[in-house]
Order: structure tokens, then C-alpha cells, then sequence
């Protein structure tokens, strides 16, 4: 008879295994999109894309345009399922340790590169300590840094190995940063721009050609590990850098798929013959972000004045014509699952007599003067700043506007100087990805607003660290309590992903990060 | 005529230098950088440092300068640093759609431009003066992109055709070369007639005021005659000084109607190489800009000497 002790020691990593495996196979079935049991294996698609990439290397190049269609050609080990967990892609299955120390993960079989060679864990170890390594200057290497060592077991088993638990690693191994690459790749000198001209990656697309300010030609992988994947032969990306030309394209039939982002866009299109509208959530979000560093904002009581002073849902239906949903502190794709109800959420519904209330506590009884920043080609921006300085001024708060370009934003963002300014961003579906870097203290995380909160720090770094569900949650609700009383920076909605095709490209579902993932399982009919 | 030539290359080389430096300056001095546009919303130092230090932008600015002015008279543009291309032929690609934009935008121009002055100036004062008056006010008062899009969705709903997406050069394929290019040759060159339409019509107007041409006609000369060979040879040196600006013009603010008509020119690339902050495409495109815009004032100054045989060239 064993001891139960001894049970014990045998039942719970069997338990965590079992839990993994659980987890793979609930995620498993719908890769990119449901598959098309109907579907037509051939022909080419045109999307219009509004953005162009300004370069196709998943190591270096950290734009949302170029991650888009990247994701096509490159794969981590796992993908973002649209349920929130971390789906095995090239990955097969793994187990945990019981302290979450050590992930053993076994990887698919079968699976080539682009240029022929097999895919080993040798390939996988090389491609994630390249870019987990800063010194190789990956955008992504800070979502790594609890990662102490990646190492080939075998031919096809790598284990990594944390300096603490992480709950969001399997996400992090997916697809926004890097991917797994041949080994030695990045030897070459020439390395990192070849990457625009061949693609060395696993996934069901390689590219053909990339000719800037025209298109991107990507063709099928005839080499691609999952049977009878992809449909499409080809997809051409053309670059349309205006918002009527793309709307002349779809009408006459020159462009099959395109997403909008301008609700005038929408309309337009939407009852147009031969064209199908749709409306997808999504886990971006517009917000306004409030730097501590800036004057006034390092007093939480104006901050929270002026949360209190904007009418969000009045925003949201000036600036994208409510083709979005309010949000409270969570982007609306993961609010099932991971959000404070918005009846729970501090400072969230306008009361301008408590704003007034909070500015006079603060000094400002007599109002004071901010700038807000908006970024010039984000077409949201503009009708809500003029929205936002309506309403504010009913509290007192005089707003003066200035649009920056983007690379001047960037530069402010980075070099934490934000000042009071809007944002757009958007994140895999783990709360981890989402708020850890953003929000905890340095030196740890980036704390881009300087909020400095010790709080709010200790609660993400509990739930990067706690693995089951339930408690995870609890511990992110806490932080979204304090985000939102705090209030370094205010939530205000996220906009839909617009899709508009041609009735004769079928099943495609347009994943809530907004990458093209779906094309993987699209198909046109004759 | 040798010693002239001589005399303007070697200005040009001095004034090419000169752009360099005023070109090189200018780019570094819009905040950001690429290295800021390639990390985003994500920090870190390390990260940034490696990057900076990879596209050589942690060498003092006169050491870049000199590098890349280096490679540049040795016929090397550079790679660009966020297409991983070379720039020499992404330029060359670009600036050959601009190129033939610019030309036949400017045949069109011409063609349409130069008669409507010619017949506005012999109905001087007439409804029909009047009417080409009216046209050239309002060519000189519409913005391009507006008159581009126009033409774009007016075509497209009228007789449901838009044209291609992708630009097809003349050697691969004519009809699509011509058919791409239909819609912004149109309202180019619509605006520039008009701007055509106007000067010519004062040149001709005034040119007919003055003592020789009035002596002519009283002489008994035939008004064609007087016309053809006293009036518009003696427009024909302000006509060419037009004609060089109007390109000039057109060359560098194509960047609108090819973001219209999403044509692969050298304004859009120009255009996202600035978004992007990718200096050699930047730095190369514009010294190209300079080079082409002292080429055609060469041009036209040579261009004097052909129609007015008295013009001294020194």
C-alpha cells in the first residue's frame, strides 16, 4: 500500500501534465480558422491593405503592420487561440514542473523550413535565445527576460528553464516577436535584410516578392505540415495609402478583402452588392494615457477628475460612429474572461460635479490648462480630442491640442516623457502581456506613464507567477481595481476590426489581434 | 559653349556638396529615429543600443556624414534599412514612375495648355476669353488631391472602372502602363494646362501690345504670320523658363497624386522613407530630387541659346 504522501508526489505533476495537455487539446481543433470542409484549393486573393510593412523581420521590426502578415510565414511554438489560450502550433505538447520552473516541451514532427531543411530543436533553442538576448536588439526580448536558459534535450524536445514562474510563458512563445528560424541564421552578415527578400520560416505562406510602396506576394508552402493547408495559391498584398482609392477597389471588384478603420469607410461599403460587412471584437484599445511626469497628472486626484470628466461612450461614437464597445479596464476580446465588470470599475461613469469636487482638493479650483497630444494618421484622434475638450471643459480643464507624427510620439513614449496624450495599442490575449510591462515599476518593467505604483507592481508580479485560473484572476481584477482608482491611464474603448470582402472569398474569420491569421483557412469560390 | 558647360558642371558638383550636407542635416533633425520606429511601444536598452549601433548611428554625425558621402561618390547608395533593398535600384525603380508621370503629364499639359492661352488671347475680352479665364482660376485654385479623387470616384461610378492596382511598367505591358496612368496624367495635367493657359494668354497679349508687332500689322503682315512668327517666338524663352518649373513642380509634389492613385513613385517613397525614418532611401531620393532639378534648369537654360540665337550663355 503507498503512503499518501507518496500518491501525493505522484498525483500532482500528473495533475499539472494532465492540466497542459487538457489545455492543448481544447485549442487544437480551430489552428488560424475553422476549417472549410467545402472549401476550393487554388486561386489567388488581392487584400488591400491601407498599411504597408515597413519590413518583414519578426526579430527586429516591432510594427503591428508588419506582425499582420508575418504571421503567415512564421510560427512560434504556440498560437493565440481566439478562446485565450495558448494553443500548441509548432509545438506538440508540454509539461511543467511542479514549481513552474522548468517547461519541457516536445515539438511537431515533420515540420520543414521554407528552404527545405527540417525543423529541429536546435532551430527552436537558436531562435528564442537570439531573441531573448537585448544584444541582438529584438523588440520582443523584454517578454523574456524571466527566461534563464533554452536548451535541445533531444532532436525534438527543448526545455526552458525560469529564473520564477511565468503563467503567460506558452503566450509568449507565439507569434509577435520572432519565430523559430533555422539555426545560425543571424550569422551572416546580410542576415537581417535578406528577411525582406526570402522567408526562412515554418508557416503555410512564403514569400515571393516585397516591393515597397506596391505589394507583397506570398505563395503557398507546398512543404506545410498540416495537410491540405492553405486553400488560397497566393495572396497579394497591395498597398492602397488612402482610404477612397481602397473603397474604388472593392467596389469594382479590383480588391477581394480589406479591413477599414473609418466608420465613414464603413458606410459607404456596407450595402454595396457583391460585398460582405463584418464586425469583429478585437484586443486593441484607444486610451488616454496620463504621465505622472507632466505637471499636474502626478496628483492622482486631477487624474481621476479628469476620468471622471470624460464621457466615454459619447467618444467612442464621435471618434469610430460606435462601431466599437466602451471598455472599462480591459480590452473588450478578453472581458469575458479576464475583466472587471464595468459596474465595478472605479471612475468610470462621468460625474462632473465630483471632477469639479476632486480639481478644487487638488488646487485647481479655478481649472487649469493641459496639452493633449494626438498622433497625426490616426484617424480616431482628431474628433475625439475635439469631443474630450468639450467635455473637460465642463469640469474646468482648458485642453489645447497638438498632433505630432508618429515617430515623434514614439520617441516621447520611449524616452518616458508621454506628457497627457491618446494611444492606440493592442496585445495578445493574456493579462500578463498586457499590463506587466506597461505598468510595473522599473526596473522590471517600463512603467511608460511613471505611475510608480507599489501596489499595482507587486499585484502583476503575483500574477505573472500563479498558474491556476481562478486565483490568477482575482489577483488581476485587484490590479484593474487600482488601475482604474489610480487612473494612469483611462480605457476608453476598443473599435471593432471592420472587415469588407467580396461574397466569393469565403471563410474567413478575422482574428482579434488583427493579424491576418485567418487566410490560412480562406478560400475563394469560383 | 564648351567652357560654359564646364563652368556650370563644376557649380553643379559644388551645389550637389552642399545639398548633401543640407540634406544629410535636415533628416537627423526630425525626432525619432529608426531604431525608435522599429522597438514601438516596447523599451529596452540594451535592445535600442545594439540596433543604434548596427545602422552606425552612434558614430558622431560628421563621421556618418562622411561615410555615407563616401559611398555615394563611389556610386553606392546604400542599403535601405527597413526594406533590406539596395537604394540605388529602389530609387531608380521610383524614379522612373515619376519620371514618366512627370513627362507625359507635362506633353499633356502642353498640348491642352498652350492652345487654350493662344485661343483666350486672340478672343481677348470675349466669352470665350472669358470661359478660359475661368478655367485657368479654377485649375490654380484646386487642390490636386481633390481633383485626383474626383476623377477617381467619378470614373469608378460612372462607368464602373477603376484602374489597375499594381503599376506595370511600359515594357511589360502598355495598355496597363497607359491605363494606370490615365486618371493621374489627367489631373496633373488638367492643372497644369490650366496654370498653361494663363500664362500663355498674358505672354501673347502683351507680346501684341508691343511697338514691333503692332508695326507688323499695320506693315499688312497676315495675322498668322505675326503670330506664328514674330509673337510666339518671342514667348518661346519665358514659355521654356514655365515649362522647366512646371516639371521641376511636378517631379516634387508628385508625392500627392501618387498616394492617391497608389503609384510607386519617388514622392511616396520619399513619403514613407520619412515615416519610417530610413535615412539612405531619405538621404539618396532627395539628392536625386537636387540633381534632377539642376539638370533641368541646365536644360532650359541650353534650351535659350536653341530658340533665341542672340542669348550669350556666360
Amino acid at each position: 500500500m503507498f503512503p499518501a504522501r507518496t500518491i501525493g508526489r505522484w498525483l500532482r505533476p500528473l495533475a499539472a501534465t494532465l492540466a497542459c495537455l487538457a489545455a492543448l487539446g481544447a485549442g487544437a481543433a480551430e489552428l488560424y480558422g475553422p476549417e472549410a470542409k467545402d472549401a476550393r484549393q487554388g486561386g489567388t486573393l488581392t487584400v488591400g491593405s491601407l498599411v504597408e510593412p515597413p519590413g518583414l523581420d519578426p526579430f527586429h521590426q516591432g510594427a503591428d503592420a508588419r506582425i499582420r502578415v508575418t504571421v503567415l510565414m512564421y510560427q512560434g511554438l504556440f498560437y493565440e487561440a481566439v478562446d485565450g489560450e495558448a494553443a500548441p502550433l509548432l509545438a506538440e505538447s508540454y509539461e511543467a514542473s511542479p514549481d513552474k520552473l522548468i517547461y519541457t516541451i516536445k515539438l511537431r514532427q515533420g515540420v520543414k523550413f521554407h528552404t527545405g531543411q527540417p525543423m529541429t530543436a536546435r532551430d527552436v533553442a537558436y531562435s528564442y535565445n537570439y531573441i531573448r538576448d537585448p544584444k541582438n536588439g529584438s523588440p520582443g526580448a523584454g517578454d523574456f527576460t524571466v527566461i534563464t536558459a533554452i536548451d535541445a534535450v533531444d532532436e525534438a524536445t527543448v526545455r526552458i528553464t525560469l529564473s520564477q514562474p511565468n503563467a503567460s510563458l506558452p503566450m509568449t512563445l507565439g507569434n509577435k516577436y520572432g519565430a523559430v528560424i533555422p539555426a545560425g541564421y543571424f550569422d551572416a552578415a546580410d542576415a537581417k535584410t535578406k528577411l525582406n527578400q526570402a522567408s526562412v520560416g515554418t508557416g503555410p505562406f512564403k514569400l515571393v516578392e516585397f516591393k515597397p510602396n506596391s505589394n507583397l506576394m506570398l505563395a503557398r508552402n507546398p512543404d506545410y505540415w498540416e495537410k491540405g493547408a492553405p486553400y488560397l495559391d497566393q495572396i497579394n498584398f497591395v498597398s492602397i495609402p488612402n482610404s477612397a482609392s481602397m473603397l474604388v477597389g472593392l467596389t469594382n471588384k479590383r480588391v477581394d478583402l480589406a479591413l477599414l478603420n473609418r466608420p465613414q469607410d464603413v458606410r459607404q461599403v456596407e450595402k454595396t452588392p457583391g460585398l460582405k460587412t463584418e464586425r469583429w471584437p478585437s484586443l486593441n484599445q484607444k486610451t488616454v494615457d496620463l504621465g505622472s511626469e507632466y505637471g499636474p497628472l502626478a496628483d492622482a486626484r486631477v487624474r481621476q477628475a479628469i476620468a471622471l470628466g470624460v464621457d466615454k461612450d459619447e467618444v467612442m461614437r464621435a471618434s469610430i460612429g460606435g462601431l466599437g464597445q466602451v471598455i472599462g479596464t480591459m480590452v473588450a476580446a478578453m472581458q469575458e474572461r479576464w475583466g472587471l465588470p464595468l459596474a465595478e470599475v472605479p471612475n468610470q461613469k462621468a460625474d462632473v460635479e465630483s471632477a469639479k469636487k476632486l480639481l478644487a482638493e487638488a488646487g485647481h479650483a479655478n481649472g487649469l490648462e493641459l496639452n493633449l497630444t494626438t498622433i497625426i494618421g490616426y484617424d480616431w484622434m482628431d474628433p475625439a480630442a475635439v469631443t474630450m475638450r468639450e467635455q473637460l471643459a465642463r469640469i474646468g480643464v482648458k485642453l489645447n491640442i497638438q498632433r505630432v507624427e508618429l515617430g515623434v510620439w514614439i520617441k516621447n513614449f520611449q524616452s518616458k516623457q508621454m506628457g497627457f496624450t491618446f494611444n492606440d495599442w493592442a496585445t495578445q490575449p493574456d493579462p500578463n502581456l498586457l499590463f506587466y510591462r506597461h505598468f510595473r515599476m522599473a526596473p522590471e518593467g517600463a512603467d511608460f506613464r511613471n505611475w510608480k505604483n507599489e501596489k499595482a507592481s507587486r499585484l502583476l508580479d503575483e500574477g505573472r507567477a500563479e498558474n491556476d485560473p481562478a486565483k490568477r484572476k482575482a489577483i488581476y481584477l485587484e490590479f484593474q481595481k487600482e488601475m482604474a482608482r489610480s487612473v494612469p491611464t483611462i480605457m476608453l474603448f476598443s473599435a471593432d476590426l471592420v472587415t469588407v470582402r467580396s461574397e466569393k472569398v469565403r471563410n474567413y474569420v478575422q482574428h482579434p489581434t488583427g493579424w491576418y491569421y485567418g487566410l490560412a483557412r480562406t478560400f475563394v469560390a469560383q | 559653349m564648351a567652357r560654359y558647360l564646364t563652368q556650370r558642371l563644376a557649380a553643379s558638383v559644388v551645389t550637389a556638396l552642399l545639398a548633401s550636407v543640407i540634406v544629410f542635416t535636415l533628416v537627423r533633425s526630425v525626432p525619432g529615429d529608426v531604431v525608435a520606429q522599429m522597438l514601438g511601444q516596447t523599451s529596452d536598452p540594451t535592445a535600442e543600443r545594439a540596433l543604434r549601433e548596427f545602422f552606425g548611428l552612434d558614430l558622431p554625425g560628421w563621421r556618418q556624414y562622411l561615410a555615407w558621402l563616401g559611398n555615394v561618390v563611389s556610386g553606392n547608395l546604400g542599403m535601405s534599412w527597413t526594406r533590406g533593398q539596395p537604394v540605388g535600384p529602389l530609387i531608380g525603380g521610383a524614379l522612373l514612375v515619376t519620371l514618366q508621370l512627370g513627362f507625359m503629364t507635362l506633353v499633356v499639359a502642353t498640348a491642352v495648355g498652350v492652345p487654350l492661352g493662344l485661343v483666350a488671347s486672340i478672343y481677348e475680352g470675349r466669352l470665350l476669353d472669358k470661359a478660359i479665364q475661368s478655367f485657368s482660376l479654377l485649375g490654380l485654385a484646386a487642390p490636386v488631391f481633390w481633383v485626383g479623387l474626383m476623377l477617381l470616384v467619378g470614373v469608378s461610378s460612372l462607368a464602373g472602372w477603376s484602374p489597375p492596382l499594381l503599376y506595370a511598367p511600359p515594357t511589360a505591358s502598355v495598355a496597363d502602363n497607359l491605363a494606370i496612368l490615365a486618371l493621374p496624367i489627367a489631373s496633373l495635367g488638367l492643372l497644369q494646362a490650366a496654370a498653361y493657359a494663363q500664362f500663355v494668354r498674358q505672354s501673347v497679349v502683351s507680346a501684341f501690345h508691343q511697338d514691333y508687332v503692332r508695326t507688323a500689322i499695320a506693315k499688312g503682315v497676315p495675322l498668322r504670320l505675326v503670330f506664328f512668327k514674330h509673337v510666339l517666338r518671342n514667348i518661346g524663352i519665358p514659355l521654356v523658363t514655365f515649362m522647366g518649373l512646371i516639371l521641376i513642380q511636378i517631379l516634387g509634389g508628385a508625392v500627392i497624386i501618387e498616394s492617391v492613385f497608389a503609384l510607386p513613385g519617388l514622392g511616396r517613397l520619399l513619403l514613407t522613407s520619412i515615416e519610417t525614418r530610413d535615412y539612405p532611401v531619405l538621404q539618396g531620393a532627395l539628392l536625386v530630387v537636387v540633381v534632377i532639378a539642376m539638370a533641368v534648369n541646365l536644360g532650359v537654360d541650353l534650351l535659350y541659346r536653341v530658340i533665341d540665337p542672340r542669348v550669350r550663355l556666360s
